[in-house]
């Protein structure tokens, strides 16, 4: 039965829903925390995502995908995530560049690249953090200089998802370090790994939560890359295509975070009725229906600011402010809530036996990801300092 | 153009937690378990999954959905079409709602004539609520058409319908000229889920509702045979006894003697 939501969806969106839910009730639950404490990448269920057609959720049909909006998306994520949150995340930097591609990518750039995207026959990656860069992406270190008809890349990234299994990458590099203010001298490039000696794949990073999938560090060295692949083929607009492009990924975690919430509200409902304590279920206790009533208000309301918030994207506007409050809200509500469901399970919770220790250890990295919630806090402070004007 | 019809029951979610079973004894009826869907029958599913599999190699192939039920059913009727499925249609009467085996078949059955030509019907073995296992025959008795049961794999070509059938001690191959009707068993395997880009055109489907007049049958004639008695939970009793001994070869004696008296072995 789908999570009792305001949400409108329309008669797409819920049987959409329904069926999203019904795949990860009966192929991802009853595997995903054995192969989570493994941190065993989910080959199989991968593929079967890509069959489902997950990985062309986004994409317009013309170049192969289903072409549906961002409000349907959030709904995808947040079931997918519910299950487990490392299934969602293996979808967002996917459909954060194939969004970049088909907005700010040439005609023949969106033809050469997405209908393999579309399939999943070539994963996508974002390479945008390094070693010295996170919060602060305008000083990166990553050069581009062109040679010919290439440019050659020189230098490192830092906490690449899809760093192994990915074939194509958005780089996003300085192609003049010595620009000012330094955006203006940003450019991404799409580098396909399979074509290009010059990048590696380094270590994988092992990590609290978010496990299963790969994140790696990247290197370039005097990796050739064609002029052609420059998005949109045009020099120093990357830092543009970036920013645009990580209000998709905003959206991703936020929705990401409504799951695992969820998910953790659940399980804390259930378990709240069975567990008996002072001879009565520790759900007939108020303590515990405080902190029920505490999630269940704070999920939905970190629900509805997400699927608002992704409702803006699809309009076709800029929405850092809507999609940086609606991640910022639901990862620290899925933050506290599963901190809460964790002491209703009691001393279990604890354990390794019950889910809750997965959502939460799985919900801090996204206070993380796509911008640090105190990132999205100065995004927010500056529009609405600027939405008051002087 | 081959057309296939597969009847497709809603039922109580089997994986409902037994604990969460409740009977309304008064009423004869099963409570439905709050936050727990209702979901299609699996055999049900599983004759979509085979009426699929010859679409797969017969792709003008025509799949329509048959459903005998009130309006929720449409949600197994649209999760068939998301499967891969042609057309639904729903046969939504109140006067029919207590339908027993018996009417069920009848009413299926002049729905199957409305939506003639066809060439097979697939129909679970049985429902996974009552397990009575007798709708698909019963369909094929009154529409005077050969019935083969118990499925493991179905091809159709050129009006010849071949099923490989499940036997209690291995399998059997039975064949019969189309029409006919044939009853599908889990061994024909898991069926398939449906793709994204599926899910969105059985969205935007059409369910065609049909009512007892709509086929020509006027509810009031139609008669249950079985009548419901009683609908209770069994009581299960489970009684402990420790078999003692002092070494493990003594009490795996013992063991066999107990279960010998028992006639378990
Ligand atoms: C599992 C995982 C997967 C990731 N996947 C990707 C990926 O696929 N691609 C990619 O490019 N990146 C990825 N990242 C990187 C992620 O986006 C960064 O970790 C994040 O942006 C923070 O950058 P940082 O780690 O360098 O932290 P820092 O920028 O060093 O921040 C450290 C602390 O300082 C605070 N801080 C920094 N600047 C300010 C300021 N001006 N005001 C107030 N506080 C500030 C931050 O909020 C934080 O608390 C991933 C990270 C993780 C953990
Ligand atoms: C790593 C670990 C080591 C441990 N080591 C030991 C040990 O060495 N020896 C030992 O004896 N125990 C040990 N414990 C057990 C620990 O003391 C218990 O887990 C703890 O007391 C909680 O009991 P419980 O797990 O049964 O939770 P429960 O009592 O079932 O509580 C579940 C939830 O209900 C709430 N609750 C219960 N009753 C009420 C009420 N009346 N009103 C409001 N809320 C209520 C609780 O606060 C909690 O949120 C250990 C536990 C862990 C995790």
């Amino acid at each position: 039965m789908p999570t009792p939501t305001l949400a409108a969806l329309t008669e797409e969106q819920q049987l959409i829903v329904s069926e999203v839910r019904r795949f990860v009730e009966k192929e991802v639950l009853p595997i995903a925390t054995e192969l989570e404490h493994r941190d065993e990448y989910p080959a199989a269920l991968i593929d079967q995502m890509k069959g489902l057609g997950m990985m062309g959720i986004t994409i317009p049909p013309e170049y192969g995908g289903l072409g549906l909006p961002f409000t349907t998306y959030s709904a995808i994520v947040e079931e997918l995530s519910r299950g487990w949150m490392s299934l969602g995340g293996v979808i967002n930097t996917h459909a954060m560049v194939s969004w970049m591609i088909n907005s700010f990518g040439t005609e023949e750039q969106k033809r050469c690249w997405l209908p393999a995207m579309a399939t999943g026959e070539k994963r996508a990656g974002l390479c945008m953090t390094e070693p010295n860069a996170g919060s602060d992406l305008q000083a990166i270190q990553m050069t581009a200089v062109r040679d010919g008809d290439d440019y050659v890349l020189n230098g490192t990234k830092m906490f690449v998802s899809n760093g192994v299994q990915g074939k194509l990458f958005a780089v996003l590099t300085k192609t003049d370090p010595r620009a000012q203010p330094p955006y203006s001298g940003m450019t991404t490039f799409i580098v396909d790994k399979d074509e290009t000696p010059g990048m590696t794949v380094g270590r994988l990073i092992e990590k609290l939560g978010y496990k299963g999938i790969d994140t790696t560090e990247l290197f370039f060295e005097d990796a050739r890359v064609p002029a052609g692949n420059v998005v949109g083929g045009e020099e120093g607009q990357g830092w543009y295509h970036i920013m645009a492009t990580i209000e998709i990924g905003r959206i991703n975690v936020a929705s990401r975070a409504v799951g695992v919430a969820t998910a953790a509200l659940e399980d804390s409902v259930r378990y709240s009725k069975q567990r008996r304590t002072f001879g009565r279920p520790i759900a007939d206790h108020q303590a515990i229906q405080l902190m029920l009533a505490d999630m269940a208000t704070k999920i939905e309301a970190a629900r509805l600011l997400t699927r608002a918030a992704a409702a803006r994207k699809d309009a076709g506007e800029r929405a850092d402010l809507w999609v940086g409050m609606a991640k910022l809200f639901a990862t620290e509500v899925a933050q506290e809530v599963s901190l809460m469901a964790l002491r209703i399970h009691g001393g279990y919770g604890y354990t390794k036996e019950m889910r809750v220790e997965r959502y939460y250890r799985d919900a801090p990295f996204m206070l993380i990801g796509e911008g640090t919630n105190e990132i999205q806090k100065l995004v927010i402070a500056r529009n609405i300092l600027k939405m008051f004007g002087e | 153009m081959p057309h296939i019809i597969c009847c497709v029951k809603q039922v109580p979610d089997p994986e409902t937690p037994a604990s969460q079973f409740r009977v309304d004894e008064a009423a004869k009826k099963v409570v439905p378990v709050p936050g727990i869907a209702p979901v299609p029958s699996q055999f049900d599913t599983i004759g979509v999954e085979a009426a699929l599999r010859i679409k797969d190699k017969t792709p003008d192939t025509t799949i329509t959905i048959l459903s005998l039920g009130p309006e929720s059913y449409r949600d197994s009727i649209k999760h068939s079409l998301a499967m891969g499925a042609d057309e639904g249609v729903l046969i939504n009467d109140p006067a029919l709602y207590e339908a027993d085996h018996w009417v069920t078949a009848q009413v299926l059955a002049a729905a199957i004539g409305k939506l003639a030509p066809f060439d097979l019907v697939i129909c679970g073995r049985q429902a996974v609520d009552w397990d009575m296992g007798v709708v698909g025959s019963t369909i094929a008795e009154i529409l005077n058409v050969p019935c083969i049961t118990i499925a493991k794999e179905i091809q159709y070509k050129d009006g010849q319908v071949v099923v490989e059938r499940v036997l209690l001690d291995g399998f059997e191959t039975a064949e019969s000229p189309a029409p006919c009707v044939v009853t599908v068993s889990n061994e024909l395997g898991e069926p398939r889920y449906p793709q994204l880009r599926q899910i969105m055109a059985a969205a935007r489907k059409e369910v065609k509702v049909w009512t007892a007049s709509d086929l020509g049958l006027d509810a009031a004639q139609l008669k249950n045979l079985v009548s419901l008695e009683r609908l209770y939970v069994p009581e299960v009793k489970v009684e402990t006894e420790i078999i003692d001994g002092e070494t493990p070869q003594e009490k795996a004696e013992k063991l066999a003697l107990k279960l010998r008296e028992a006639k378990l072995i």
